[in-house]
Formats: C-alpha cells, sequence, structure tokens
C-alpha cells in the first residue's frame, strides 16, 4: 500500500512508521469515522471491512490522511440473528439470517482530534416533517401485523372512555324538582 | 554492649559508695543495674519482626515491560497529585485540534459534522471514459483516491445522520456516492481497455520487424525512410481524434 499511495500525496519527504510494503492500488471499501466523546481526543474509531487488519489500517492511515498511529485495537461485533435478509419486503418466517458482523478499529492517534459539534437545530434536515411522516408510516404499519384484530383499534378505546364519561355524568348529576307526579295521559280513561 | 556497661557503671558506685560508707543494701542491686531511661516496653503484635528490611530486588517494579512506561496507577509515594474529575462536559478542558489534521478530511466542512440536503445535492456528473482514455494512469490513480476519500465522508456523514436521526438526505447522499462510483467504474473501464490494447499491440509487435521483444539491443528500430512506404502510408493513416482536444468536465471531481 505505502508506495501506491505516496505518489498520490504530496511530494513532501514524511517520516512515517514502519509500513509494509503490500501495494494496493484501487481499493475498493470505505472507513466510517465514528464519533467517540467518551474516549480521549487522541483515540479515533472506524467501522472498516472485515478483511483489514490492523496493520493495512496503520499504513492506510498515514498514507492517504497523513496520520500517524500509535496503536491499533480491533473489534468484531457479532450481528443479532433476524428472520430473512433486510432487503426482504416481506420477511418470511424461520428463515433465518445473521446479518454481516461488524468490524471496528480504535486508533490511538499522535496528535488529538475532536469531531465538529452537532447542529442545534434541524431545520435545514427537515426533521419535523421527516418524524411525521415516519410516524405515520409506523401507524399505517400497525395495521397490517398479524395481531393488529386482537388489538383494540383506537376508535373503540376513544368510545369506551366517552361512555365511561357518559356515565360518570350521569351519576354525579343533581337531579331537579320540577313538583309532584302528572299523569301524562289524562284524556285516557282509567280502567281496571 | 548497653547491659555490661550499666553493671560496670553500678559496681564503680558501689564501690565510690563503699569508700563514703553509704553502701545500699545487697538486694537492691538488681534495681542498680537497670538505668535510669530504660523503660519497659512491649511489641504490639507477639509475632516476631523481621530483623532485615525486605527489599523488592526488581528496580523494574511497576513498569511496563513492553513500553518501559511507569506503573498505571499513582503509587502512594507518587509526587504528583491524583486528577479530580470533572463531572460537567462543558467545564472539561478542550483539545487543541490541528487545522491541518489529517481526520478532517472525512468531513465536508469543519463547522458541522454532516452536510444540509441542500448541500449534498450539489455535485457535478460523473466523469465519461470517454474523458479518462486520454489519462495518464497517475492522473487516474490520484481520482480514483479522490474518490475513495469521498466515499468515507459520505459514508461517515451517513452515519452520523443516523445516529442523530437527523431527518432527510439519505437520498441525497445515497446519489451523491452513486455519481463517485460512477466515476470509479468508468476509471477501471479506461484502465481495461488500455489493457487490452496493449495485449493486442503485444500479439502485433511479435509479427512487427522493426520491434525487437527479445530483451536485447533496442527495442525499436524504424527502418530507413523510403518514398514507397511513405506515399502507402499517406493513404492508410486514418485520423485520429486528439484525445488532449476534449473538453474537461465543468464540475470534475464531485464535491469540488
Amino acid at each position: 500500500m505505502s508506495t501506491a499511495v505516496t505518489t498520490v500525496v504530496s511530494n513532501v519527504v514524511r517520516k512515517g512508521p514502519k509500513l509494509g510494503r503490500k501495494q494496493i492500488f484501487l481499493p475498493n471499501f470505505t472507513l466510517t469515522l465514528l464519533r467517540t466523546p467518551a474516549l480521549p481526543p487522541t483515540f479515533a474509531t472506524f467501522i472498516v471491512p472485515l478483511n483489514l487488519n490492523k496493520l493495512d489500517i496503520r499504513d492506510y492511515l498515514w498514507n492517504v490522511y497523513d496520520v500517524r498511529v500509535n496503536s491499533v485495537r480491533s473489534y468484531i461485533q457479532l450481528q443479532k440473528m433476524r428472520q430473512d435478509k433486510a432487503g426482504a419486503k416481506r420477511p418470511a418466517q424461520r428463515r433465518w439470517h445473521r446479518p454481516r458482523s461488524i468490524k471496528r478499529m480504535t486508533v490511538e492517534m499522535e496528535r488529538p482530534f475532536v469531531w465538529p459539534e452537532e447542529p442545534r437545530d434541524y431545520e435545514k434536515w427537515d426533521k419535523e416533517t421527516h418524524d411525521a411522516a415516519e410516524a405515520d408510516r409506523d401507524q399505517g404499519e400497525e395495521g397490517l401485523r398479524p395481531d393488529a384484530r386482537r388489538k383494540a383499534s383506537k376508535e373503540r378505546e376513544s368510545m369506551a372512555e366517552q361512555a365511561k364519561q357518559l356515565l360518570r355524568q350521569t351519576e354525579d348529576a343533581e337531579w331537579e324538582n320540577v313538583g309532584g307526579l302528572v299523569e301524562v295521559e289524562q284524556d285516557v280513561p282509567y280502567q281496571i | 554492649m548497653s547491659a555490661s556497661n550499666a553493671l560496670r557503671l553500678a559496681f564503680r558506685r558501689l564501690v565510690n559508695a563503699g569508700n563514703s560508707s553509704q553502701i545500699p543494701p545487697s538486694f537492691l542491686i538488681p534495681s542498680l543495674l537497670a538505668s535510669k531511661t530504660q523503660t519497659q516496653t512491649t511489641s504490639f503484635s507477639s509475632t516476631s519482626t523481621y530483623s532485615i528490611q525486605r527489599r523488592d530486588n526488581n528496580p523494574d517494579r511497576g513498569v511496563s515491560t513492553q513500553r518501559r512506561t511507569g506503573p498505571r496507577e499513582p503509587l502512594s509515594v507518587s509526587k504528583t497529585e491524583l486528577p479530580k474529575p470533572v463531572p460537567d462536559p462543558s467545564k472539561r478542558s478542550k483539545a487543541k485540534v490541528d487545522p491541518d489534521h489529517g481526520l478532517w478530511e472525512f468531513f465536508h466542512s469543519r463547522d458541522k459534522t454532516m452536510n444540509t440536503p441542500d448541500e449534498d445535492a450539489e455535485y457535478g456528473r460523473p466523469w465519461s471514459v470517454d474523458e479518462l482514455r486520454s489519462k495518464s494512469w497517475e492522473d487516474l490513480h490520484s481520482l480514483w483516491w479522490m474518490c475513495c476519500k469521498e466515499r468515507n465522508r459520505i459514508q461517515t456523514e451517513r452515519y452520523e445522520r443516523d445516529r442523530l436521526s437527523a431527518g432527510y438526505g439519505d437520498f441525497e447522499s445515497l446519489e451523491r456516492e452513486k455519481t463517485v462510483r460512477r466515476t470509479q467504474r468508468a476509471i477501471k473501464h479506461a484502465l481495461t481497455e488500455r489493457y487490452y490494447s496493449w495485449r493486442d499491440a503485444l500479439e502485433v509487435a511479435k509479427d512487427d520487424p522493426e520491434i525487437n521483444l527479445s530483451g536485447k539491443g533496442p527495442l525499436y528500430t524504424p527502418f530507413e525512410y523510403t518514398e514507397e512506404d511513405t506515399t502507402g502510408e499517406d493513404t492508410m493513416v486514418p485520423e485520429i481524434t486528439d484525445g488532449a482536444e476534449v473538453e474537461q468536465p465543468r464540475q470534475n471531481a464531485p464535491g469540488s
């Protein structure tokens, strides 16, 4: 990797660590830098492909990003089992699938680096609309679940509540005295 | 030593006292033997104490064998005081980040962690194979690495957007990455074409009398200029469009 990349980076002579001699000309992978506020500023964590090793990331960061790395630690995180693959539209039951593991590497750098601050408002990302649309979609999906029929619908819940309120009102209502008994059907002859 | 001294003193006193006819009775001799400063003491513990101080003969006690650094925890003999924890993160001292730190290249801008969807949507078109055919290997190689860095940037910001659940922007970043990948595909396409043409040229060169592939002597020895050949070549030479004339894309690298 070393000689291949040095042609790209500036011609300034930099004294680097003892680098590997494996040449990689057209790599086709990505590194994801993660925000790690719990770690000291000299540490940086990356999500890396599973086949990348500690020596590779040290050389990569030195040659591509001019970052001197003192030490590397790595961790492969096994993913949870799930039904069917992640892209499946209607996940098949009992077709078990384990997503690919995630490899994280934490490097200790010579110079500290701190992430820029998080944005304070997300208006430019239109968060309100996004969240409202997501909530609406979740609500719509609830009706498609297998146990959706067994659950009381929202209308039913609200009707029950209204009925309870009505009953409570009739119990608590104070009766108004409108006088003695009055025969309503006065024109009908009373016969036994 | 001290006991024998005291004994000698006591005898001297006795002898001196005898001169002055004031001899103490003989049963007081033990009390005279005990010196005035001596007090009876008993040790707190009944276990016997070591007369010699126990010593650890390892001079590197507590020092890392691999890195030669000191013990992890400050010992009771350390002069430096323990740092006090600051529970409020805003009051903690901030690390000074160099403006030329390499990890800045994982972000599109320095003031925020990720691009807005509008900023992400501002990108050009991918490089076409036609434009890349005329480029040198060095150009193509550096363009490939530009694409790699841009993809790292996009990936980092996408992860951050998901983590913050910031809102929209996934579509824009995906489209942006698609453009970068198309450029990468074009680079590979151009290089593959170049390889095939080189291989074909090698086949042709084997039968060419002007080219010597044996490795001894000069590779290319042009024949003497003759009139017959030139008349033939003039009609045969096809028109070759010069690669340098191809117009450069206005927004060459995505993200620029």
